[in-house]
């Protein structure tokens, strides 16, 4: 099920609140509830899919009840195993299959599985428990409030992704507790800011971007239409992306759940470690906590810093997709972190305006990587932005480049809303509301378009 | 002191309950008056409940906006195509067939989307007593089982025979404006855009014709030129059996759901030359084959061939057209005019701009 949809907004998330405030009473009751509702938005896809994440909750979690009951760690590491497995299996198979392939000669068939839509988001999180378990930093959950604490819809599909410890202790709160209009008026209005900048912004930049991109496979773009395809795409992936965080944090503050910060205005970083402090900050930190430190982090050396931070990345952009392209965006920010890092020891502080200009440019380049299909794709688009398809043309679609730029510096986060920006004034409430009557309209037009972030 | 604050809580907590209540109101209240005015003015004519409203063709959305034209069963013929053939006035066609047309052509209208427009009609009117279908490159797609519709996407819902799956379809931005139009209308305010039988004169008018921006468009960037007067290579069995026209699979199966009463015209457009497969080459040669099954079709199915798409004084000359693909209203004239006496009465072509194929 998507956020952006009728369904969703009209019937889903008002009769899911509503059996959640009316089972709020009983903790059992009110996080069945939760956890069959997330079953129902997640099996809404596929319905068979649901199997991939029940199994893995499961399986992890009666492996970290036998790490408790026998103390062994083999079976923690069993579980980071399973878990392991089942992304493999489901998201690098064919790319492992083709590395294989090109390394031995052989020709190989492929498996061509479904990506299960979220793949990656559980399974991390799953992960990050079963490590902390073995850092001794993680008690054992009883299975209803563990299970709840992977499959809460509203993170379920492309995160913030969330570790148990902030989540867990949030599901024995009673949702009808002090502050509880508060936090329904405030998540709705982070909805319906998600919602507006989903559908009136990054699908509007989508069908600038798409064919461009799609255009720039066939032949080299001029200079017009190669920035415009990388500003569209450069805001429609930061609006998409935080647009579905909102979503996700508004539903969630319905249900009286807090989740965390995903982003801080990332485009307004003055050098790229900021923007790594701005972007996908549960990523981030994830990242930080889990590979980072473990590989030596910033107090072993310089070379170990490097290969911390160059490693780190390089597996960020792996996790994002099976693809090479990926793995290069990911070291090209390794890369970027570690140059930004050196040139700040020299303490030769620039201007700001500049700093802004270099890390976007940085940040750019990356997303031309990031987005196309090949390296020859992506070659080509980075020569097009320098001018090597003819200097001619204009920038297109001007006015929603603007209108995007904008947003993506002036819209507050979601956390800036809801840590005391939004008053209770009535004529906010009916501006928001009215809002998203209107995105409900506009999406009433089609096929909604996915999220970017779906694919990983 | 105490009391102070508690009453301070207590005023916050009601804003908030107000807030959510006030969101809750606009936002519930705001969807069920959106979706009302839309039943109620129902500019599909869809709605069993919608108000007795006068339903014009207020909005140039085809594919939303002619469903109504058939269900009105107002019309007993209908014509087919892409803008091709949308400026063939019915009125024309009725004087020479002597029956009630409704232009149903559609721009950039997919064979599948032309054959999906013949039987809903069949389904809703019965066996149209004439049907013309505008043939151009759409029918001999060899793609057209991929490309089945455009950019602009396809509402088969208004498409099927289920009416209660159409009430989740009208809740959208397009729907309103357009019930908001029809309501114009209704007020005067807003003027009819496509006449009710769909016939609409698309191009500009003709005091604003300019031959010079006519053949910019027409020859785009190329040297104008006359196409030389050579037969197309000829392509080896395999090759011919190797081509695939998906499209003319659905045209066979249509042609085959009517009687032997419907009179069934199968009529190629006069594109300009410079439109056409050039001659000698391999898509000349392509088309000529699509052309010759396409005409094997309508011996089986008992329809009349009739093609203006060849290189002709029509199709030569660039004053007939806007750009290469359509011809200037006199023009679509003469061709309305031509039509029935050419299948009626088998009248052939006094300057070779048509031939009658098979009849």
């Amino acid at each position: 099920m998507l956020f952006q949809s009728q369904f969703y907004v009209l019937i889903f998330l008002p009769v899911a609140a509503a059996l959640y405030y009316a089972a709020a009473g009983s903790t059992i009751v009110r996080q069945w509830v939760l956890i069959g509702a997330s079953l129902v938005f997640y099996g809404w896809w596929d319905a068979r899919l649901v199997v991939l994440p029940v199994a893995q909750i499961t399986g992890t979690w009666l492996l970290a009840l036998a790490h408790e009951r026998y103390g062994q760690r083999a079976f923690l590491v069993a579980g980071v195993v399973l878990n392991l497995a089942s992304l493999g299996t489901f998201k690098y198979l064919d790319f492992l299959l083709g590395i294989f392939e090109s390394l031995s000669g052989l020709a190989l068939p492929r498996a061509n599985i479904v990506l299960p839509i979220g793949i990656s988001f559980f399974s991390f999180q799953l992960i990050s428990y079963l490590i902390d378990r073995l850092r001794g930093s993680a008690p054992i959950y009883p299975f209803r409030p563990f299970a709840l604490f992977v499959l809460i819809y509203p993170h379920l599909i492309a995160g913030p992704i969330v570790r148990h410890n902030e989540l867990v202790p949030q599901f024995a709160l009673d949702p009808r507790r002090e502050g509880v209009w508060r936090r329904i008026g405030i998540g709705l209005v982070i909805f319906a800011v998600g919602f507006a900048k989903k559908v009136l912004i990054a699908d509007k930049l989508a069908t600038v971007a798409d064919p461009l991109f799609a255009r720039a496979d066939l032949r080299a773009l001029d200079l017009g239409e190669a920035w415009t395809a990388v500003l569209a795409f450069t805001f429609q992936l930061f609006l998409d992306f935080s647009a579905y965080t909102e979503m996700a944090i508004g539903s969630a503050l319905v249900f009286g759940v807090v989740l965390p910060e995903n982003f801080r205005r990332p485009y307004l970083a003055t050098d790229i470690r900021d923007f790594w402090r701005r972007w996908h900050i549960s990523l981030s930190n994830f990242l930080r906590d889990y590979l980072y430190i473990p590989l030596g982090g910033s107090r072993n050396g310089p070379w170990r810093y490097v290969l911390a931070t160059t490693g780190t990345m390089g597996l960020c952009g792996l996790w994002h997709g099976a693809g090479w392209t990926y793995v290069v965006w990911g070291l090209w920010h390794g890369i970027g972190l570690v140059t930004c890092r050196a040139w700040q020891q020299l303490n030769r502080p620039m201007p700001s305006i500049v700093g802004w200009a270099i890390t976007l440019l940085f940040v750019m380049v990356g997303w031309v990587i990031f987005r196309s299909k090949s390296f020859g794709a992506a070659g080509s688009m980075l020569m097009s932005l320098a001018g090597a398809g003819g200097f001619g043309g204009t920038l297109q679609e001007v006015k929603l480049l603007v209108v995007a730029a904008l947003a993506s510096g002036l819209i507050p986060s979601a956390h800036e809303i809801k840590d005391g920006l939004l008053h209770p004034h009535p004529a906010l409430a009916a501006g928001g509301a009215a809002l998203a009557v209107y995105c409900l309209l506009e999406v009433g037009q089609g096929t909604p378009v996915n999220f970017i972030y779906f694919q990983f | 002191m105490i009391l102070r604050h508690r009453q301070a809580d207590a005023g916050k907590v009601n804003e908030w309950r107000r807030f959510v209540a006030v969101f809750l109101r606009v936002l519930f209240g705001g969807t069920v008056i959106f979706y009302l005015f839309v039943l109620l003015v129902d500019p599909y004519d869809i709605v069993a409940f919608s108000l007795p409203l006068d339903r014009r063709i207020v909005s140039i959305s085809q594919r939303y906006m002619y469903p109504q034209i058939v269900r009105s069963r107002r019309y007993d013929s209908l014509v087919v195509g892409t803008s091709t053939v949308r400026l063939l006035d019915p009125q024309l066609l009725d004087k020479s067939f002597g029956t009630r047309f409704a232009n149903l052509a559609m721009d950039s209208m997919t064979a599948w989307e032309q054959k999906t427009m013949i039987t809903y009609f069949i389904r809703k009117v019965g066996p149209p007593k004439v049907l013309i279908v505008g043939l151009d490159v759409v029918w001999c797609d060899q793609s057209a089982d991929r490309n089945r519709i455009t950019f602009r996407g396809f509402p088969d819902w208004l498409y099927d025979d289920n009416q209660w799956n159409d009430y989740l379809y009208l809740f959208n931005v397009g729907t309103a404006e357009i019930a908001g139009r029809l309501v114009g209308y209704q007020l005067g305010l807003y003027p009819e855009r496509v006449r009710y039988d769909g016939y609409e004169v698309f191009v500009l008018p003709e005091s604003e014709y300019d031959l010079t921006r006519a053949r910019q468009r027409i020859w785009n960037r190329r040297k104008p030129e006359a196409p030389p007067n050579v037969a197309p290579p000829s392509l080896s069995l395999d090759k011919r059996r190797a081509l695939v026209f998906p499209a003319l699979n659905w045209l066979d199966a249509t042609l085959a759901k009517l009687p032997s009463s419907s009179l069934k015209i199968l009529a190629y457009v006069p594109v300009h030359v410079a439109a056409q497969p050039w001659p000698g080459t391999h898509a000349a040669a392509v088309e000529a084959e699509c052309k010759t099954r396409i005409a094997a079709i309508a011996g089986r199915r008992g329809a009349t061939v009739i093609d203006w798409r060849i290189n002709s004084v029509l199709t030569r000359n660039d004053s007939n057209y806007w750009d290469s693909l359509h011809y200037r209203v006199p023009i679509a004239t003469r061709i309305a005019n031509q039509l029935g006496p050419a299948v009626l009465a088998g009248r052939e072509s006094d300057d070779g701009s048509y031939r009658l194929i098979l009849r």
